[in-house]
């Protein structure tokens, strides 16, 4: 990376095959393999923009991997916007593709919190009931509902990002 | 993106320019700059205190600035480390040096309620927001200092860097204004002076985000 930064493009082509190969083994426990060649190409075009805030001083693979985590908090934001996107519009049914990975992830992640909260983001989150309904079939209250959904997903930011 | 990686990688490397690393001590060094030149103008344009200017000291006005200038400088730090990617890199020192200076706020609401002081008088009130403008103000220059400097590099927890980066201006900019205002009390400093600090941390939270995401 110290030569490539120094504008070395053979050392730069070692090194970004090197960086796709890592990159794959990071995101396949991590996302759909459908969308492990998108999420891999972005990244490398992450690592090639902000390639000068690698220190020679310093190890680069925690670089690499503090690179590819954004990356993949980022592709989740959107895989659950364009989820929220596609319910709203009402074609959901067309491409089920990307609400399948979010769960996949949110499975995964959910094991981390209380269980009332984890219960809580579902309902709302992501099976769309109102709080009030949500309330109602989990004998919180309306409040703790929100609470828990407030904490729940602060909590789940902080776990992604310190990772 | 439907192309194949190993064209991708084609491009970058044919694309590839030297590029200069960002180092932690231009980082630092430029911050600390800025931060020098802001407080030369809050001076020049509000005047130095007149104990300052007669080499005279007061122990509370000491006390507060310092710790005002340790949380500065523990907050750039780390916003300049925070620009810099790396799994497993700590960026708590800072909340050391906050947690310091918590006490000036703290202080000043236990004396201002102990002592009975008049918080929400008109004058009181006045001065406040006075140094609370001016603080501010004199913030601004390291603010987008560390914004720009952000920007160049890659935060990977811009809400925690853009929160960081209003708190680390924020004191600078009510250090410098701390060398021209020339109350003493425990009460206005702890309440107003911090209040400009945890308001430059507010913006930057709110703001800084959309500005460095990557």
């Amino acid at each position: 990376m110290a030569m490539s930064q120094q504008g070395d493009k053979q050392a730069y082509g070692a090194l970004l095959e090197a960086c796709q190969r890592w990159l794959r083994g990071y995101y396949a426990r991590r996302i759909a393999p459908a969308q492990l060649d998108d999420l891999v190409q972005e990244t490398l075009m992450a690592l090639h923009t902000k390639r000068a805030s690698w220190d020679s001083t310093r190890p680069f693979l925690p670089w690499l991997a503090a690179i590819a985590r954004y990356r993949w908090v980022d592709h989740l934001r959107r895989l659950y916007r364009a989820d929220e996107t596609a319910l709203d519009t009402d074609v959901a049914g067309h491409d089920d593709e990307p609400a399948i990975a979010a769960r996949i992830t949110l499975e995964r992640l959910f094991g981390v919190l209380p269980e009332a909260q984890a219960r809580a983001i579902a309902l709302v989150k992501i099976d769309g009931l109102s709080i009030a309904e949500a309330s109602q079939a989990t004998g919180q209250s309306e409040s703790l509902v929100k609470v828990n959904i407030h904490r729940g997903l602060k909590k789940l930011a902080h776990m992604i990002e310190k990772a | 993106m439907v192309r194949n990686s190993d064209v991708l990688i084609a491009e970058l490397v044919g694309s590839l320019e030297p590029v200069k690393p960002l180092r932690f001590a231009q980082g630092l060094g430029l911050t600390l700059a800025v931060a020098a030149v802001s407080v030369v103008v809050a001076v020049s344009w509000f005047g130095l205190r007149a104990d300052l200017q007669a080499g005279l000291v007061n122990p509370v006005h000491l006390i507060a600035t310092g710790l005002y200038l340790g949380l500065a400088i523990a907050a750039s730090v780390t916003v300049i480390v925070m620009s810099r990617p790396g799994v497993g890199t700590d960026h708590s020192g800072w909340t050391w040096a906050a947690a310091m200076a918590a006490l000036l706020p703290a202080a000043g609401l236990i004396v201002g309620v102990v002592g009975h002081h008049d918080m929400l008088s008109a004058s009181s009130l006045t001065h406040g927001i006075d140094c609370f403008v001016r603080g501010g103000a004199a913030s601004l220059a390291v603010f987008a200092m560390l914004v720009w400097w952000l920007r160049k590099g890659a935060p990977t927890a811009p809400d925690r860097a853009g929160l960081i980066a209003g708190i680390a201006a924020g004191s600078f900019g009510i250090f410098a204004f701390s060398l021209s205002c020339a109350d003493n009390d425990i009460v206005h400093i702890g309440v107003w002076h911090s209040a400009a600090v945890l308001a430059m941390g507010a913006i930057g939270r709110v703001t800084v985000p959309s500005l460095v995401r990557w």
